[in-house]
């Protein structure tokens, strides 16, 4: 997984007219960082599509969605392979994406377009406490903070518009948005303003080894 | 009864015990249901609010229960991946969404549902309400949420629908609601057995749900009710058998109104049954208490009174002097010891009732029979008729006199002795009997063998010898009554009466005995009542003094008057002196008659002296006159009293004056003689005169008893005597008088004999004052 994702990195940083490195720092209201913040930039010039045939992975491990949170470009298909030995039933009601998947075991069915922006909340009917999300976004620049509370991006030179998402983040999206010029190697740290909405400590860890849930 | 003690305050014991026993059970009764009324009252009370209030919890679990039911199934629903995917597609297509929350309300038997979304907005709802007063989505939840939707409360639940379960965010709101009205349940009323109501009292008084009939349901709106804790009453009509009913209040969730309150009602009379018939059956109880109680009372207390008026009956039966042997026992121990002591009270009143009859029947000195006795034993022979029974009354002569010098001592041992002699007459059917003092009573009831007279001699023979006591020698002289059933008297009362007379008799003429004559009974019956009268016939006036004249015989000039009591009786009429001066000699009178007498004589004297007249007063006086020494202290009295008189006074005294006792009358009449006072013997001729007594007298004059003067003109045996008394006057150197003059020829043979004075009726009878003064008047002029 941890190989899928990297690889999914790899892809994007090698991309040619990427010079530029923005580092985003995240905090929570009380000035701790913010681990697994879905950070993304759009701009209203052209970035460039989603590669032709790009299949991202949400896996169902140990009764989890893996990973907890899958950030995709808009148009990349998303397979639902189930590594366990029981039966899943992924759906989403979430309007960027409905859908519902009967996955047995070494059933697998044909990845999904994910052709709408937006957040899908992902859940399976026969684990209610399964959870995941697939944040689609138009823009092949986006990451997530790891443990503390940092990204690193590389961009082409350019004006932008920060998006920083995440489940736990109830404060509208035009607070923590922010637009960027940028021409150089920036730094920007976001804090946030509100308290996190509380509980799913256990996705935070952004780790895929998840133990004790139930 | 008899028991009667003390009028009315007294009553029997049974009553009294029956009183007490009713009095102490009416206390316990009172005290009892008062504290058992109390105590179930409250208890009642208690329970009744027990019971509201269990009954306010049961309704409260079950709407309770009610709601969670609605929760869990809503949350059931919210749960189903076909119902997300209905909501979640509720905005394009609400038809299926409605038809399906239809569908599931009718499951859980709800009576309105609807959907909202995430934001609040109305998806679906399955009926055509107000979508402004539905509930958007549930900030907080209670167990009982109330909601007020056109115009009627409903029971609310609402769950959260989150597309993803997990998810933080809330995707939808499922609401579903019960309407109150449908909550209030016969099943509840059941349950709890009180009449449920459902109230909303603010803003406007509602009644939501209740299980009262809807007549009563609207009366009970109606009412303004007391929402305090606590029972409350309210009266609602028209109900099954009464209108009163008792409420309490209790708090049942709230809507966004405000607070609603359930309303628990039951029939007063059903909240207080079990009370009430508590407290009957406790009256029951106690009624038969009190009457069990009571009838023990009156065991227990006839137990103690019908014994006890055994005991009653038998101490009447003592009273009327029946014995009774067989006193009731009883196993009560203090009416045993009553009975017991009864019994012996009975033994103690037999021992002293012979004691006494031993004192009543018998003279405690002699041992001899009473008078008690003597009369019955008379009373007995009497009523047999036996014939003859001789009555004799015998009493010692001068008793008193050997009391007196003797002592009694002697008396007592004298009196012994005459009883021993008595009993000891050889006599056979002789009863003899101590009356009283020196008297005794002796009756013969045997055959004619012997007459009255041989039976008196025979008791006089017994004390022929005199009587030795204490070296003294004891001559006793013996006054014998006799009296012969049925000659002499019917009644043991007429027989003793004429022996006590014929006793009387013998003591004047100093017989031993007398039989009873009619005569000596003349007066008796009078002399008795006359005994009485004599004094108050003093103090009246009755007496009067009678003057009879003495002439002298030498020239005949009148002397002087012997002065004679008559007693002129307002119903006898006149009374010879010698009817009533020996009564009065017995029972001592005789004094103030003499004293009367002197007083009344001198008196008369004066009045003469003061007329010119000198005549001499001459008084009889008894020999009872000279036992002591106060009639010569009268005599002085009365001569510095009547200074003046002329004439002198003369005391007449028969011989046996002197007899008694001789010193003192000698004495007394010494003392007489030297104040001058003339004595002279009375009647003297008639009686057992001692011619040594005669010589010690010291007398100035004889009289001469009329016995030998009456018949002296004819009797030459008198005229012998007559001559003999002259004689033997004449050479003692003594007056004489001859007295019953009534012819001249006697007078004229006493002057002819040397007599010196005469009175009689020849010259003249007594006279009261008044007559004599004319008589003298008339004799002066006229020559003897």
């Amino acid at each position: 997984m941890l190989k899928r994702c990297l690889c999914i990195l790899s892809c994007l940083l090698s991309l040619p007219a990427l010079a530029t490195e923005l580092a985003v720092t995240v905090l929570t209201e009380d000035g701790k960082p913010m681990p697994g913040a879905v950070i993304y930039l759009t701009s209203e010039q052209a970035l460039p599509g989603v590669e032709e045939g790009a299949v991202a992975t949400m896996d169902q491990v140990n009764k989890q969605f893996a990973p907890h949170i899958l950030v995709v470009q808009k148009g990349t298909q998303v397979s639902f392979p189930n590594s366990d030995s029981i039966q899943h039933h992924v759906y989403s009601f979430s309007a960027a994406k409905t859908f519902q998947l009967q996955l047995y075991k070494d059933n697998n069915p044909a990845p999904l377009p994910f052709d709408a922006e937006g957040k899908v909340e992902l859940g399976c009917n026969v684990h209610d406490w399964m959870l995941g999300y697939i944040y689609v976004v138009d823009t092949p620049y986006f990451g997530q903070t790891n443990k503390k509370g940092q990204l690193s991006l590389n961009i082409a030179d350019g004006d932008y518009r920060l998006h920083i998402r995440h489940p736990r983040i109830e404060e509208a999206s035009a607070n923590l948005d922010r637009n960027l010029s940028i021409h150089a190697d920036e730094q920007v740290a976001i804090q946030l303003k509100q308290p996190l909405l509380p509980g799913l400590n256990e996705f935070e860890d952004d780790t895929d080894e998840f133990i004790g849930y139930e | 009864m008899g028991i009667r003690l003390s009028g009315l305050a007294s009553r029997s014991l049974r009553a009294r015990m029956l009183m007490v026993f009713l009095l102490l059970l009416a206390v316990i009764v009172i005290v009892t249901l008062v504290t058992v009324q109390k105590a179930t009252y409250r208890h009642s009370t208690g329970q009744v609010q027990d019971h509201a209030r269990t009954s306010a919890i049961v309704v409260k679990d079950k709407i309770q229960n009610r709601s969670r039911q609605l929760e869990s199934a809503l949350a059931t629903l919210a749960k189903d991946f076909n119902t997300k995917q209905l909501i979640a597609g509720g905005k394009q297509d609400p038809e299926s969404l409605l038809i399906a929350l239809r569908n599931h309300q009718r499951r859980i038997n709800a009576d309105l549902s609807w959907v909202t979304d995430a934001d609040g907005e109305l998806l679906t709802m399955t009926q055509d309400l107000p979508a402004s007063q539905l509930t958007r989505q549930l900030t907080e939840t209670s167990p009982i949420m109330w909601r007020f939707i056109d115009g009627r409360y409903y029971l609310l639940q609402g769950v959260a629908v989150r597309f993803v379960e997990s998810s933080p965010r809330v995707n939808a709101w499922l609401f579903a609601a019960v309407e109150g009205s449908r909550l209030i349940t016969p099943e509840l009323v059941t349950l709890t057995d009180m009449q449920i109501s459902l109230f909303s009292p603010a803003p406007e008084h509602q009644l939501i749900a209740s299980s009262f009939s809807p007549a009563q349901a609207s009366q009970l709106e109606s009412k303004t009710l007391n929402w305090t804790p606590g029972l409350h009453q309210v009266s609602l009509s028209p109900a099954e058998q009464s209108s009163e009913f008792i409420y309490a209040t209790s708090d049942i969730g709230s809507s966004t109104q405000g607070p609603l309150k359930l309303v628990l009602a039951t029939i007063a009379d059903k909240a207080y049954l079990s009370y009430n018939s508590l407290i009957g059956q406790l009256i029951l109880i106690l009624a038969i208490a009190g009457l069990l109680a009571l009838g023990a009372a009156v065991i227990i207390s006839n137990g103690i009174s019908r014994p006890l008026t055994r005991l009653v009956g038998v101490t009447n039966k003592i009273r009327k002097g029946h014995y009774v042997d067989d006193v009731p026992k009883s196993t009560t121990l203090e009416i045993a010891s009553l009975s017991t002591a009864i019994d012996e009270m009975q033994q103690g009143i037999k021992q002293r009732e012979l004691e006494i009859q031993q004192l009543a029947y018998f003279d405690s000195l002699t041992g001899l029979p009473n008078r008690n006795q003597f009369n019955q034993q008379l009373q007995r022979l009497v009523d047999d008729r036996h014939d003859p029974v001789v009555v004799m009354m015998m009493d010692v002569d001068r008793f008193k006199d050997i009391n007196d010098t003797l002592g009694h001592n002697i008396g007592d041992q004298l009196l012994n002795k005459i009883a021993s002699r008595l009993s000891h007459i050889e006599l056979d059917n002789l009863f003899v009997a101590r009356l009283g003092g020196d008297e005794f009573g002796l009756i013969w009831f045997g055959d004619t063998s012997h007459t009255p007279k041989s039976l008196a001699n025979q008791v006089v023979d017994a004390f022929r010898t005199p009587f030795d006591i204490e070296k003294l020698r004891l001559d006793l002289d013996l006054s014998i009554g006799v009296a012969v059933y049925p000659q002499h008297g019917d009644s043991p009362a007429n027989l003793i009466q004429c022996a006590d007379i014929a006793m009387y008799s013998c003591k004047g003429h100093h017989r031993a005995f007398a039989i009873y004559r009619p005569e000596l009974n003349k007066y008796s019956v009078q002399r008795l009542s006359l005994m009485s009268e004599l004094r108050s016939a003093l103090s009246e006036g009755q007496l009067q003094l009678y003057y009879q004249p003495k002439v002298l015989l030498d020239d005949g000039n009148v002397s002087g008057a012997e002065c004679l009591i008559r007693w002129i009786h307002p119903v006898h009429g006149f009374i010879p002196p010698d009817q009533f001066i020996p009564l009065a000699e017995q029972t001592g009178a005789i004094r103030d008659v003499t004293h009367w007498a002197l007083n009344e004589a001198m008196a008369q004297q004066q009045k003469w002296s003061q007329a010119g007249l000198e005549l001499n007063v001459a008084v009889n006086i008894s020999p009872l006159d000279l036992v002591d020494m106060t009639l010569p202290e009268l005599v002085s009295h009365l001569f510095s009293q009547y200074p003046d008189n002329l004439g002198g006074l003369t005391l007449e005294v028969t011989e046996s004056a002197v007899m008694g006792d001789p010193d003192t009358a000698i004495k007394a009449l010494e003392k007489l003689k030297t104040m001058g006072v003339i004595l002279s013997i009375d009647d003297f001729g008639t009686g057992y005169s001692s011619m040594a007594q005669l010589k010690k007298m010291p007398v100035d004059e004889l009289k001469i008893d009329k016995a030998f003067v009456l018949d002296l003109a004819t009797n030459a045996e008198d005229q012998v005597m007559v001559n003999t008394l002259l004689s033997l006057a004449h050479h003692l150197d003594l007056k004489t008088v001859a007295e019953g003059v009534e012819d001249e020829a006697s007078l004229t043979f006493l002057k002819q004999a040397g007599c010196h004075k005469a009175q009689g009726f020849y010259m003249s009878k007594p006279l009261p004052a008044a007559a004599f003064d004319d008589w003298i008047r008339q004799a002066q002029d006229r020559p003897v």
